[in-house]
């Protein structure tokens, strides 16, 4: 008998477990809750800040080859910006179709003369892809300045604008070229 | 007696003038205000072109070098990363982008840069197509602030002629340090003619030859409640602050100007390049008189973009590519952009 009452008076076990379970979600959502309280973007942007490995070194032979093509690039860079600038300056009334011509004949120099010195790069093979996109840049730039030029002869703006697609896939070979090449080229601006 | 006269006479002349005066530049003083007060209120969000990883602070603000073993909080951080902010400006007839990131594709990755999406994605998540922007205002020319300009084949970009002609005289100055278009081996490294890859100048070229440019002389409004002005050679020989009407007051874009939220706050000059220092203090000082103090000044590269820290832009959120974005304002009846 006075077992049945002290048994009577112990909850059940399964009340026991059910307050136990219960407890254990409640304090699961309050972790989250408490969680979702104090992320704030800035957390969730670290979160996903991704892990840069450095990139891998230019082997020797590789570097002598960057360091080969530098002084041409320069050049060619050069030369397009001046022919770009050159195009801008006519639109905007400040050269003349002559100053135009003088200016893109001086970047075609450029071209033809960057075009040569390329060639007598030996790259090693797995460099050969860049060489070969590095010249198509050169040819392009050379090809918009062929088109460039004839504005002088008719003051047509039609070549203008027929070169100015030439113009940005050559530009867009050269970041290309140079990310792997010469990585730090463009610092934050 | 006479003599007494006289002087009154005169007196009274005078003060006459005076109080016309005084009325006629009170009067155009009080149109002024009453345009910029009657002007739209536009919205304004903040969107993350890319993030430069790991950028020694020293090499951003000078004043803020890394000290190993310092305590003070002005030089006890040594690198920094450093976002590329646009700003996207919606109201009256316009969407207007302040800035235009930088383009890179599957195999264009600057060294150290991360978080780069598309703008036309970033501006997708606002609900802005690229053929809805009727505006670009570039703070300046550099590579990574004029490089999406093509992406947007309806807008108009805004450049100062300044920025034109300073790129011109650069790169065709008869000295070669200072027509460089690089430096040391890999590296452009500050000249003048600098952080102006050919691509970059072509997407402005694209635009002027599509008749898609306007050539800003100096201070201009280009919609009501929007207005350009110079700051030349506070980064660039030619760069420009975008004013825009809002509900919380006058904000001020400022590209490279401002490319330090805290250089503005602190007196700092922020990422010299090829900055003229006290242009860009004068900047600063445009910005406080404009908007009524620094907290409405919005920076191009400030590392504590989009947290409470630089409050204007901690109404945030991660958008793709874990690039991130700001909601700093609503005109009224706009609609908010920011996920639930």
């Amino acid at each position: 008998m006075k077992g049945a009452r002290i048994m009577a008076r112990l909850p059940s076990v399964k009340v026991l477990l059910f307050t136990l379970v219960l407890g254990a979600l409640l304090g699961i959502i309050g972790v989250a809750l408490v969680r979702e309280a104090t992320i704030t973007p800035a957390a969730t942007a670290r979160a996903l800040r991704p892990t840069l490995s450095p990139r891998p070194a230019l082997t020797p032979v590789e570097e002598a080859y960057a360091l080969a093509l530098w002084p041409i690039h320069n050049e060619v860079k050069a030369g397009a910006l001046r022919m770009i600038a050159g195009g801008l300056s006519y639109k905007l009334g400040q050269l003349d179709r002559a100053a135009l011509k003088t200016r893109i004949e001086t970047a075609r120099d450029t071209y033809r003369k960057a075009a040569a010195s390329i060639g007598t790069l030996e790259p090693p093979p797995s460099m050969v892809k860049h060489h070969g996109d590095y010249r198509e840049a050169v040819r392009l730039y050379e090809q918009s300045a062929r088109e460039m030029v004839r504005v002088s002869d008719d003051g047509r703006d039609e070549h203008l604008v027929r070169a100015h697609p030439l113009s940005m896939q050559a530009g867009v070979i050269l970041l290309k070229v140079g990310n792997e090449l010469w990585p730090t080229e463009y610092k934050p601006n | 007696m006479t003599h007494h006269r006289a002087v009154g006479v005169e007196m009274t002349k005078s003060l006459r003038v005076i109080a016309i005066a005084t009325a006629v530049a009170l009067i155009g003083g009080l149109g002024t205000v009453t345009t910029q007060a009657q002007a739209p209120q536009y919205s304004v969000w903040l969107v993350e072109s890319s993030r430069f990883m790991g950028v020694p602070f020293g090499a951003f603000m000078p004043d803020r070098a890394f000290v190993p073993g310092s305590t003070s909080p002005m030089n006890n951080i040594n690198t920094v990363d450093l976002p590329v902010n646009v700003g996207v400006i919606k109201g009256g007839n316009d969407i207007v982008l302040y800035d235009a990131g930088w383009k890179a594709q599957d195999y264009l990755k600057m060294t150290g840069s991360a978080h780069w999406a598309p703008l036309p994605q970033q501006l997708a998540q606002l609900g802005i197509k690229p053929e809805d922007v009727t505006k670009i205002v570039i703070g300046h020319g550099h590579w990574d602030h004029a490089g999406q300009l093509s992406d947007f084949p309806n807008a108009v970009l805004y450049v100062q002629k300044a920025e034109l002609e300073g790129i011109e005289w650069a790169l065709n100055y008869p000295h070669p340090r200072i027509s460089a278009v690089n430096t040391s081996p890999g590296g452009c490294a500050r000249s003048p003619a600098c952080g102006y890859p050919p691509l970059t100048l072509a997407e402005i070229y694209g635009k002027v030859l599509s008749g898609k440019a306007v050539i800003v002389d100096g201070q201009r409004e280009i919609a009501p409640g929007l207005i350009i002005h110079p700051a030349h050679r506070a980064h660039t020989a030619g760069s420009q602050l975008l004013q825009v009407n809002t509900a919380i007051g006058q904000i001020l874009f400022g590209s490279d100007v401002f490319s330090s939220w805290e250089g503005i706050r602190d007196w700092m000059i922020a990422n010299p390049q090829q900055t003229d220092t006290v242009q860009q203090f004068l900047a600063y000082e445009k910005c406080y008189k404009i908007t009524g103090g620094f907290q409405n000044c919005v920076a191009a590269h400030e590392p504590l973009s989009y947290t409470d820290k630089y409050p204007i832009t901690k109404n945030s959120w991660v958008g793709p590519n874990g690039s991130r974005a700001a909601e700093v304002v609503l005109a009224p009846g706009e609609m908010s952009r920011k996920p639930k």
